[in-house]
């Protein structure tokens, strides 16, 4: 088992990456903090049948990404028994469709506020744990069309962009405690983020796609665990595209 | 311990040495059995693999030819392809270095350097993806360089036999694509094997500075990020080029 003994900390993990994430993890052996928005009972009996089925404790963590005092509390919860944190995946997010003329700068704000400010400010929470074990991975969900640029999706494609740079410049900053830092960009993967998205889209998406078909979250989930694992040890500050081959 | 490559047959080249040596046993613990590419016979190589391959329950059949002779490569291949058993994974490893300046870089070894470092390797894929084109599945992996991505003084010839690779797999990832091949490629940064002993130490030292996380890499790094894309764990990842570079 891959991720044996770990403990980690994923966000988003009420549906689509994030939850598939939380079953590779704790299928590998890991621990887990499962942070999402709000109580709900499908996570809850989700939780209970894998710490069962894997030996393994998992802690739901409520938080908001709006709210900056609900992410401190957060992360000092998450602090609180003073088990070592090896693994923090940043998943949460939310997707955006629209044009650049018609995003409103309220918009703008809100999607890099859940899609980059907040997990930013949730990650100096948790890697000054890492600091002080020296030791710790760091994964941020970015996204394909943030590298190549998606007509309609403005506001949602620039704050996925941000978390690369940010990627790059902690896997510097931190590489001296110990600490890897990568990114992962899906490419059309089967989760509710992609029903909205019209038919001819999607069958432009899959014509440029080498395997021409959508991504399971599970085989995202799977790269994530790779990534996480201690055979990644060399790996950082990377980018690595799982989309099937797109572009 | 789950094994992750169990069931599953492989094709390694340069397995005598640094990170194919070292892909190898990852491959053979991992429940693999392999094919295993070198260019000539020895008694330490026998002996490995066949130790290897009783501890980890594997078979290992040692395949022998000097990847520029195209007629001992396609006899290779017909002893592969004769056993009638799945090629699920090829990793094209086995490769040259060579530092000169650009001015002083000569044709011939310009031509040496494509030869081994590209063209047998892409012979060989031919071979093998008209298996894994007819069992519609398979994986290939191509070991290109940092080199082939960032251009180093001294490496033009090299770099550029690597840069190759990494475009080949790319192409080849969008061709074979529909036959469920995926093709990926690593660009490892600066390793411990022997290419090492061709770089002065105050370029290695200076490369180090500039690494995140200040060390050199093993063979085995690479062979772990080889394992992950021989598996089915990359099974939505094909045409990509990873770098295992502590961080360049």
């Amino acid at each position: 088992m891959l991720l044996q003994g770990k403990n980690a900390v994923i966000t988003g993990c009420l549906k689509g990456i994030g939850r598939s994430t939380l079953g590779v993890f704790t299928r590998e052996g890991a621990n887990v903090w499962a942070c999402c928005q709000c109580s709900d009972p499908s996570l809850e009996s989700y939780i209970s049948d894998l710490s069962y089925q894997h030996n393994v404790w998992i802690k739901p963590i409520y938080f908001d990404l709006c709210d900056h005092t609900q992410i401190k509390n957060a992360a000092n919860e998450i602090h609180k028994n003073k088990n070592q944190i090896d693994i923090l995946v940043n998943i949460a997010g939310m997707t955006d469709d629209s044009l650049f003329h018609m995003t409103s700068m309220d918009k703008m704000k809100l999607v890099f506020e859940i899609n980059f400010f907040s997990p930013m400010l949730f990650t100096q929470y948790i890697s000054k744990y890492m600091i002080r074990q020296k030791f710790g991975v760091i994964i941020n969900i970015s996204s394909i069309s943030a590298i190549d640029g998606n007509p309609g999706q403005f506001s949602y494609t620039s704050s996925k962009a941000a978390m690369l740079g940010a990627t790059k410049t902690l896997a510097k900053e931190l590489s001296g405690f110990g600490i890897r830092v990568n990114a992962l960009a899906p490419g059309v993967i089967q989760t509710e983020m992609i029903e909205g998205m019209p038919d001819d889209i999607f069958e432009s998406f899959m014509r440029k796609s080498d395997l021409k078909h959508a991504g399971k979250p599970e085989e995202v989930a799977e790269v994530i665990a790779f990534l996480s694992s201690d055979l990644a040890s060399y790996i950082t500050g990377q980018i690595i595209r799982v989309d099937g081959g797109i572009g | 311990m789950v094994r992750l490559l169990q069931n599953k047959n492989a094709v390694l080249t340069g397995c005598s040495q640094g990170i194919g040596k070292a892909t190898l046993k990852l491959f053979a613990e991992n429940g693999a059995n392999i094919w295993a590419c070198a260019r000539k016979p020895s008694d330490d190589f026998e002996k490995m693999i066949h130790e290897l391959s009783e501890t980890c329950a594997v078979e290992i059949w040692p395949v022998y030819f000097d990847l520029t002779n195209y007629s001992d490569l396609k006899e290779a291949v017909k002893t592969i392809s004769s056993s009638k058993r799945r090629v699920d994974i090829l990793l094209n490893n086995a490769g040259i270095t060579y530092n000169a300046l650009f001015m002083m870089s000569s044709l011939s070894m310009m031509r040496e350097v494509f030869e081994i470092n590209f063209f047998s390797h892409l012979v060989l894929s031919q071979y093998i993806a008209k298996i894994m084109m007819r069992q519609r599945s398979g994986s290939i992996i191509n070991i290109s360089s940092s080199a082939g991505i960032d251009g180093n003084p001294g490496r033009s010839v090299y770099g550029a036999s690597k840069a190759a690779i990494i475009c080949a797999t790319k192409s080849m990832a969008a061709e074979l694509g529909e036959f469920g091949i995926r093709v990926n490629s690593i660009a490892p940064g600066i390793t411990h094997t022997r290419m090492l002993s061709s770089m002065t130490e105050k370029v290695i030292n200076e490369t180090l500075e500039n690494t995140a996380l200040k060390r050199l890499g093993t063979p085995e790094d690479i062979g772990h990020t080889a394992l992950f894309l021989a598996s089915d764990m990359s099974s939505y990842l094909t045409g990509q080029v990873i770098r295992v570079d502590g961080g360049m």
